[in-house]
C-alpha cells in the first residue's frame, strides 16, 4: 500500500457560466514514504488541482485518493500545504504563525515554544521571531509558511510553486534549505512547480502532467546522487533530464 | 542672514543647555499648522471689536471664552456634556453590538443574508432625521427614543463594513488556515474576524461622527438637556454668545470621538500597513 494512492481521480470545475471544466482525467499516481516527488506541466494544466485534492481542500469528483491507507475526506494534521503567496498571518508575529497550527491542536504552551523556536533556527530566521509579516522579505516570508506548515509534524508537505515568486537567488538558497529540511524532518514532499531545473534538481521522481484536462503523461525517475550539489546543474546528466522533460512539455503546448 | 552660512554664523544663546534658537524653531514648525485658524480668530475679533457687525449676530471670540468660562464653573455645561456624552456612547455601542452581530450572521449565511440583506438595503437610504417622528411615537420623547434613533444612524457603516469585511478575506488564505487545521468556530475567531478587522474598525470610526450628528439633530428636536438642547435652547432666548459656545463644544465632542476611535485603531492594528 502505498503512502498517497491516487487512483482514476477526476476533477471536474464548474465556472460562472456553469460550464464544466475538466480539471483532472483519471489520474494516477503513488507515492511513497519519504519520496520527493515534483509536478510539472503546462500552465492551467490542474497540477496545483492535485494538490488541493491531496490537501483535502477540495473534494474529488471520482476515483479513489487515499493518505496512509484511508480516503482523503478533509484537512488531515498529518499533511500540511506550502502556497506560493505565502498566505501567512498578517496580524500574527513570526513566532505566532509557527504555532497556529500546534495551538490549535491544543498543544501546551511550553512545547509550542521549543518547537517553533527549533523551526525558527531551521528556517534561518532567528531574530525575527517577534517581527510581522509585512516586515520581512518574500524569501523570509515563505521561510516562515515552511516553519507554519512543518510545526505540525505533517508527514506530507504539499508545495504549490513555493518559490515562484522570489528572485533567482533567493529560490536557489532555499531549494538548498528545503532539501536539508526534508532530510531533517524525514516527510515526503509533492512540489509543484514551472522549473524545469528545480524539479530535476529537489525530485526522486518527476511527474509530467499533460494539457487539459490533466493525465499523467510520463514519470521521469532521477537517478543523480544525494545530496544533490549546485554542481550538478551542469553535469551532463542533469542537462539530459532537462532537455527530455522540456521536450515532453513541449509537446502538450 | 545669509541661507548658506546660517549654522554657522548665527549667534547661538543657551538656555539650561537648550539651544533657544532650535527650540523657538521647532515650536514655529509645529504650531505652523495654527497659524491660518488663529489669523481667522483675530480677524472675526477686530470686525466685532471694530463694531462693523453687530455682536449681537456674530459675538466676538473673547466674548465666547467667557462665556464659555461662566458655563464651565456654573456647572451647567457638565450636566448638559454628560447627557450628551451617555446618549451617544449608548447609541454608538448598542449599534456596534448589534451592526457587528448582525454583519457576522450576514456574511456567515446564505439564508441569513437572503433574508436580512433587502431590509438593510431598503432602511439604509432612509435618512435618519425622517424616522426621528416614528421613533418619537414609539418609544416616546425621552432617551430610548433618542438612543435607537443614534443607533440607526450608527448600525449601518458598521454592518456594511463588516459584512465586506468577512466576504473580502482571500479565500487562500482561508484555505492555508484549514490546511493547518482551522475548521468552524476557529475559523472564524482566529482567521476570518481578525483579518475583516481593520475593515470592521473603519466602520466603527465612521460610524463615530455619525454619532454625534445625530445627536445634534434631536437633541435640537425635542429635549430637555444636552449641547444640542443648550444651543437651541440659546438661540430661543438670542443668548448668542451661549449659543456659539455650545457649537464649539459639539465640534470638540466630534473631534474627540474620533480621536479616540483612531487611537484605538492603532492600537489593536499595530500590525496592519493600512493605519
Amino acid at each position: 500500500m502505498a503512502f498517497l494512492e491516487a487512483s482514476m481521480v477526476n476533477k471536474i470545475y464548474h465556472d460562472k457560466k456553469k460550464q464544466e471544466i475538466v480539471a483532472l482525467s483519471n489520474f494516477t499516481l503513488s507515492v511513497e514514504e519519504r519520496e520527493f516527488i515534483t509536478i510539472i506541466g503546462p500552465s492551467g494544466c490542474g497540477k496545483s488541482s492535485f494538490l488541493f485534492l491531496a490537501a483535502g481542500l477540495e473534494p474529488l469528483t471520482s476515483g479513489v485518493l487515499k493518505f496512509n491507507g484511508k480516503p482523503v475526506k478533509g484537512p488531515d494534521p498529518l499533511s500540511a500545504m506550502v502556497f506560493q503567496e505565502y498566505l501567512l498571518f498578517p496580524w500574527k508575529t513570526v513566532r505566532e504563525n509557527i504555532e497556529f497550527g500546534p495551538e490549535l491542536r491544543h498543544v501546551s504552551k511550553k512545547q509550542r515554544r521549543e518547537s517553533s523556536c527549533n523551526l525558527i533556527k531551521m528556517v534561518g530566521l532567528g531574530g525575527f521571531e517577534n517581527r510581522y509579516p509585512n516586515e520581512l522579505s518574500g524569501g523570509m516570508q515563505q521561510r516562515v509558511s515552511i516553519a507554519r506548515a512543518l510545526a505540525n509534524k505533517p508527514q506530507l508537505i504539499l508545495m504549490d510553486e513555493p518559490f515562484g515568486a522570489l528572485d533567482a537567488l533567493t529560490r536557489e538558497t532555499l531549494q538548498i534549505e528545503l532539501l536539508k529540511i526534508w532530510q531533517q524532518a524525514k516527510c515526503t514532499v509533492l512540489f509543484v512547480t514551472h522549473s524545469i531545473p528545480e524539479a530535476v534538481y529537489l525530485a526522486d521522481r518527476v511527474v509530467v502532467v499533460s494539457k487539459r484536462p490533466g493525465t499523467i503523461k510520463e514519470i521521469v525517475d532521477i537517478d543523480l546522487p544525494r545530496p544533490r550539489e549546485r554542481e550538478m546543474f551542469t553535469s551532463p546528466s542533469f542537462i539530459e533530464y532537462e532537455r527530455y522533460l522540456k521536450n515532453l512539455i513541449l509537446e502538450e503546448i | 542672514m545669509d541661507g548658506s552660512t546660517k549654522g554657522l554664523s548665527r549667534p547661538v544663546v543657551m538656555v539650561n543647555g537648550t539651544d533657544l534658537f532650535c527650540f523657538s524653531r521647532s515650536l514655529f514648525n509645529r504650531s505652523k499648522k495654527l497659524l491660518s485658524p488663529l489669523i481667522c480668530l483675530g480677524v472675526w475679533e477686530l470686525i466685532v471689536r471694530l463694531e462693523f457687525i453687530n455682536p449681537f449676530f456674530c459675538p466676538a471670540p473673547t466674548s465666547i471664552v467667557k462665556e464659555l468660562y461662566v458655563l464651565l464653573f456654573t456647572g451647567e455645561l457638565w450636566m448638559h456634556l454628560g447627557d450628551s456624552v451617555s446618549r451617544a456612547v449608548c447609541g454608538y455601542f448598542l449599534a456596534s453590538l448589534l451592526g457587528v452581530g448582525v454583519g457576522l450572521l450576514v456574511a456567515w449565511s446564505r439564508f441569513v443574508e437572503d433574508l436580512i440583506d433587502p431590509l438593510i438595503e431598503l432602511i439604509r437610504p432612509v435618512s435618519t432625521f425622517a424616522v426621528i417622528p416614528i421613533f418619537f411615537i414609539w418609544f416616546g420623547i425621552g432617551d430610548v427614543s433618542k438612543v435607537l434613533i443614534i443607533t440607526k444612524a450608527c448600525f449601518f457603516p458598521i454592518v456594511l463594513n463588516t459584512i465586506a469585511g468577512i466576504k473580502g478575506v482571500d479565500p487562500k488564505l482561508i484555505q492555508a488556515a484549514r490546511s493547518l487545521g482551522a475548521e468552524g468556530i476557529a475559523l472564524w475567531t482566529r482567521v476570518l474576524i481578525p483579518s475583516a478587522l481593520p475593515m470592521i474598525l473603519t466602520g466603527m470610526r465612521v460610524a463615530t461622527s455619525m454619532s454625534v450628528t445625530t445627536l445634534v439633530g434631536v437633541e435640537m428636536l425635542s429635549a430637555d438637556s444636552g449641547i444640542g438642547f443648550m444651543v437651541i435652547d440659546a438661540q430661543r432666548v438670542f443668548a448668542t454668545e451661549k449659543m456659539f459656545a455650545g457649537i464649539l463644544i459639539l465640534s470638540a465632542l466630534g473631534f474627540s470621538f474620533d480621536r479616540v476611535a483612531r487611537l484605538v485603531q492603532h492600537r489593536v492594528l499595530a500590525w496592519h500597513k493600512g493605519v
